[in-house]
């Protein structure tokens, strides 16, 4: 059942396996210039399960998505690849940092599970993540 | 793949997982604090590309680098951030090199078999090209790259 097509079934593998469609969109949209060279990299990202090549485990958030996000801000006109790549990665690091933040909280309810509440909690408390205030739904 | 900026998240599996790698085992994290999380996640990059693009239109650069980016995280507070950023830089940098060389080479190998002596010495001028094309990074690659996935 893993070995599905991963390039067609893309809704599957958005929810079961991200990681190879995420190989997929990272390897298209972050090396855009090399378009030509497309075939060493969807081999290796057809694998099912944790990333193939040593270059892709860098970064576990897709380029292509940060790349959009980014792009999403009409001041900016072009991006560097290793920039995209760097705020893919601060974002990661940025997630394990909120998460770990509210923990604390969870952990001063008593609970082992993280819920909103703690996350509104870090969020103003910390002032690193003032930028956050009023910003989630 | 339509995206507007309302569509724009990033992927709840991988969300989930980072966080769970950076928590203890038997902690669990309800539906809507990742949700929140991955939200929060998605603001953080609004906000550290709007922050990093000052310091290049500082520098009056239309391109943000990686230079600006990290400036941006010392702005934001995420100094924190610097020497773990500063250190997968270079190891995608190496890996970024590691790949060039790698295609180039099957390209060669590819052009070799189907073209003779006189493609080579056209092929050596476009690799030239390239090189150059990949070292002011984005600058053409965007160009060519933006009409394929992203529509402004």
């Amino acid at each position: 059942m893993c070995c599905v097509d991963y390039s067609t079934s893309t809704m599957a593998a958005a929810v079961a396996v991200p990681v190879a469609s995420v190989e997929g969109e990272q390897d298209r949209c972050g090396v855009e210039e090399e378009a030509r060279e497309q075939d060493p990299e969807e081999e290796s990202s057809q694998q099912p399960g944790p990333i193939a090549t040593s270059q892709n485990r860098l970064a576990k958030l897709p380029l292509a998505r940060i790349k959009a996000l980014m792009k999403a801000d009409p001041d900016v006109s072009l991006a560097s690849q290793e920039s995209v790549f760097i705020i893919a990665k601060a974002t990661e690091l940025f997630v394990e940092m909120i998460a770990k933040d509210a923990l604390v909280y969870a952990q001063q309810g008593k609970r082992k599970t993280l819920q909103r509440k703690d996350l509104d909690n870090a969020i103003e408390a910390i002032d690193e993540f003032a930028f956050l205030e009023g910003t989630l739904d | 793949m339509a995206e507007r900026p309302e569509d724009l998240n990033l992927p709840n599996a991988v969300i989930t997982r980072i966080i769970k790698e950076a928590l203890p085992e038997g902690v669990n994290v309800s539906k809507e604090a990742r949700k929140a999380i991955s939200q929060a996640a998605s603001v953080f990059v609004l906000y550290a590309t709007s922050c990093a693009n000052n310091f290049a239109m500082k520098a009056k650069r239309k391109t943000l680098n990686a230079g600006d980016v990290l400036a941006a995280m010392e702005e934001m507070e995420f100094e924190r951030f610097l020497q773990p950023l500063r250190e997968a830089l270079e190891a995608y940098k190496k890996g970024q090199k590691g790949k060039r060389e790698a295609s180039e080479q099957k390209r060669k190998d590819k052009e070799k078999k189907t073209d003779t002596e006189e493609t080579d010495k056209s092929k050596e001028e476009e690799e030239e090209e390239e090189e150059e094309e990949r070292m002011e990074e984005e600058q053409e690659g965007e160009n060519e790259g933006e009409e394929e996935e992203v529509e402004n």
